[in-house]
């Protein structure tokens, strides 16, 4: 007998967590708070992210794409995450690979263009049809589906993450947050275990990208100590350090290797790799056009080759533990991340570095969208009164650059966010009018040797002399791992404030022309979305607002009230009349009206949360017990309160 | 920023108990964190976050004895800026400290020995301040000139300690 399953229209959209990976990527979702991954149109939750570009538009996207790219290898892009936030310049796009670029033109930004069928496509356009066949089929099962949380490498820079952003608004999926791939990991086993604390260590070698995390759990809260990593190392390498090895037996130089040839040995490399993970030799055989080449290898000889890959994740690891302030044997656990980590020379590099043997109860390919699925459901599904929360942490240190090209850090890496900290600077030269700031990501000392995120000046600034005039940076990131930067002199009260866009990034202007561009959102749906979307986010400030007055009406006096009642009414009567734009205007009204009550309530949550334990707890002195100076965070020596820009 | 004691509620002190520390923090993150106003008003989310912020600035504050100091000294209205030059026989000491590391940086041992030994002059540092925050109920003037030396003192010694703790991974 048939099932029918009966969708209820009004029942609640599904959030859903998605893993756009390297090699694949996943969609999953929680019936009743436990994760389980959708099934692509071939009974497998893994789609292979590979985007095959047929000639007369349209596209073919996962297993089906994957069997074109022997045959076209330039027009089938395999781990486009690997060109995620690059720019045209960078070494990564001069790697071996088969594709063709394209320089950006003149007033174009200096993103990574491929170059296919005499078009020109960037990364986040790529990856966007990945994230809509996933769309698609998460919707295919769960009818209505929520917003999405969707995860990132803990090393993702600030252009990864926002290219990552563009990308799924490009797909038409609404981002509830970024989430770094190894806390989604360690949020579904701790979950998934009912661990209630505990310190563990996240070793994630994916396809193209090596995450470590340090995190601690207490009573449900999940908190990252340190991270650290390297976006540009994963399987992908270890494909093309065996592929290498392929094309020296071969008597073939792979720079001058037709793309057909290099396409060929990257799969055969990949397909012995998976083979010597149970085995201990396998045949490695090649054939493209009229060239063959077979050869048997042994697991040891494989190790070998691959040996200088693995060993890159050394001190990764053992900074990540430095900056946490444990020794190896101090981990509880090493969970175990991503496709790589099951070829076992890796395990055992893991099981010597932390001197255990690592875990991997949980499939790891499926691990990362799991903890995506939890984290969705935690923020908006049935979970979101659940006691569960991560604090997460930024990978890389954010500063600006100074007199002398230094850079100054402003937020160091391993800064729980969201943060936000001011620094003060002023001017090296008698009637400067302008403040040039550069801001810059990474670790180094000088800034020409750490990521550029973006430039920007600070103009009008009466003339003073020099050191008179006071500049105020402040540096805010939030949830997200998203930085914003605002410029103030203070002592005319100047202003300026900028969401960093990254230098090599697509500007908002070019997501929006992308979006106007793509076949689903021609300019006639786009109304009747935005008034869709208009009519949600007023419903979704009446529940919201409702939901408070139940619980907290107490904190408000009687006028207050009926302001809010009468404001209330107006924003039901404009979505009653599918107004778009009364209604975003008394959705704001309202918004406004809620602040007196918004406020007192998180007043009395914060009292509560204070109440919740004796404040002798706090108070106890505890000089048995000194800390560990190198618990601390770092600091600088010579930290002065101005600085010179 | 507001006073960090204050906004977590913790009694204005030195030496205090890092994992009540921790606790509070947890307990001010559950109810402030952005991921529990998903679902609310934009005003309300941005309230939230700012309250976040300041609440994770003020544990950053806290949880590090060198930030602590400084926030201790400047409640009691001593600003801690570039205008506290390290003293001559400090420069003389790190001078010496960062020769002995070179010559030092291919014998582990011997890098961690000198980290051993800066970490308890660090050690000795933390207890002077704490024995001036800590012990009588408002410290003089003196008292804290001598707690702002041994925070510039505490700072030298931190940047040191860095450096080896990077020299011993390398």
């Amino acid at each position: 007998m048939a099932l029918f399953q009966i969708f209820d229209p009004s029942a609640r959209p599904t959030p859903i967590g998605i893993d756009l990976g390297t090699t694949h990527s996943l969609v999953a979702y929680t019936v009743d708070g436990r994760p389980e991954c959708v099934l692509d149109c071939d009974m497998s939750p893994l789609l292979p992210s590979v985007v095959h570009y047929l000639e007369h538009g349209g596209v073919m996207v996962g297993n089906a794409g994957r069997e074109k790219a022997a045959l076209h290898p330039r027009e089938t892009l395999v781990s486009v995450k690997r060109f995620m936030g690059r720019g045209a310049d960078d070494a990564e796009t001069r790697r071996m690979g088969p594709y063709d670029f394209a320089m950006p033109e003149p007033g174009q930004s200096n993103t990574v263009r491929f170059k296919v069928h005499g078009r020109t496509l960037t990364p986040v356009e790529v990856s966007a049809e990945i994230l809509r066949v996933l769309r698609t089929n998460a919707e295919e099962k769960l009818r209505t589906i929520g917003g999405a949380v969707i995860t990132v490498p803990a090393y993702f820079d600030e252009a990864q993450r926002q290219a990552t952003k563009d990308a799924a608004k490009l797909a038409g999926l609404e981002v509830l947050r970024l989430l770094n791939e190894p806390t989604a990991a360690a949020l579904a086993y701790g979950l998934d275990k009912g661990r209630t604390r505990g310190t563990f260590a996240v070793y994630d070698l994916g396809g193209g990208t090596f995450d470590v995390t340090i995190l601690s759990l207490d009573d449900g809260v999940f908190q990252v100590r340190s991270t650290g990593g390297d976006a540009q190392l994963g399987g992908d390498d270890m494909d093309r350090a065996f592929a290498e090895w392929v094309f020296r037996h071969m008597g073939v130089d792979p720079a001058t290797a037709s793309p057909e040839l290099v396409r060929a040995a990257l799969d055969a490399a990949r397909l012995a790799k998976h083979e010597l993970t149970d085995r201990p030799n396998t045949v490695i055989a090649v054939t493209a056009g009229e060239t063959t080449f077979e050869r048997s290898v042994r697991r040891t000889e494989f190790e070998d080759i691959v040996r200088p890959v693995i060993e890159r994740t050394t001190p990764a690891v053992k900074r990540a533990l430095r900056d946490a302030g444990l020794r190896p044997e101090e981990v509880d656990g090493v969970i175990l991340v991503g496709g790589s980590t099951r070829v076992p020379a890796v395990r055992e590099h893991v099981k010597k570095l932390f001197g255990q043997e690592p875990l991997s109860d949980i499939d790891p390919d499926q691990v990362v969208a799991f903890g995506a699925a939890i984290q969705a459901n935690l923020l908006a599904g049935d979970g979101a009164q659940e006691d569960a929360l991560i604090l997460d942490v930024i990978p890389l240190s954010l500063g600006i650059e100074t007199m002398g090209g230094v850079a100054e850090k402003i937020l160091p890496r391993n800064t729980t966010i969201p943060a936000g900290r001011a620094q003060q600077f002023t001017t090296y030269a008698d009637g400067q009018t302008g403040f040039e700031l550069h801001v810059v990501q990474g670790e180094r000392e000088l800034a020409a040797d750490n990521r550029s995120l973006a430039k920007f000046t600070l103009k009008g600034i009466p003339p003073m002399p020099a050191g008179a005039a006071k500049l105020e940076v402040t540096f805010r990131v939030d949830a997200d791992g998203m930085l914003t930067v605002t410029a103030r002199e203070l002592n005319t009260g100047i202003e300026q404030r900028i969401e960093v866009t990254p230098s090599f990034g697509l500007s908002g202007d070019d997501v929006e022309r992308m979006l106007l561009e793509s076949y689903e959102h021609a300019e006639s749906d786009l109304a009747a979305r935005q008034l869709r979307e208009r009519i949600i986010e007023g419903e979704r400030v009446i529940a919201a607002t409702e939901a408070a007055l139940k619980v907290d009406g107490d904190l408000l006096d009687e006028d207050e009230r009926a302001e809010l009642d009468g404001a209330l009414k107006a924003l039901r009567d404009a979505i009653a009349g599918q107004d778009g734009k009364k209604i975003h205007h008394r959705t704001e009204g309202l918004d406004r009206a809620t602040h007196p009550l918004a406020e007192r309530r998180m007043d009395r949550a914060v009292q509560q949360a204070m109440k919740g334990r004796a404040v002798a707890e706090i108070e106890d002195t505890v000089k048995d017990r000194p800390e560990h100076p190198h618990l601390a965070a770092s600091y600088a020596a010579d930290e002065a309160s101005d600085k010179e820009t | 920023m507001t006073d960090p004691f204050e906004l977590l509620g913790v009694e204005r002190r030195f030496s205090l108990d890092r994992a009540a520390l921790e606790q509070r923090h947890r307990d001010l993150s559950r109810t402030l964190h952005p991921d529990r106003y998903v679902q609310s008003p934009a005003g309300e989310r941005r309230m939230a976050l700012e309250r976040a912020v300041a609440v994770n600035e003020a544990f950053r504050a806290l949880r590090d004895p060198l930030s602590r100091a400084e926030a201790l000294l400047s409640a009691h209205g001593l600003a801690v800026g570039d205008a506290d030059r390290p003293s001559q026989s400090l420069l003389m000491e790190v001078m010496e400290l960062r020769e002995s590391l070179d010559e030092a940086r291919r014998s582990p041992d011997k890098v961690a020995a000198l980290l051993a030994q800066v970490r308890a002059r660090s050690g000795s540092e933390e207890a002077l301040l704490a024995s001036v925050f800590d012990d009588q109920p408002a410290p003089g003037p003196d008292a804290l000139g001598r707690a702002r030396d041994a925070l510039v003192r505490l700072k030298y010694f931190r940047r040191f300690e860095e450096e080896a703790d990077a020299a011993l991974d390398s």
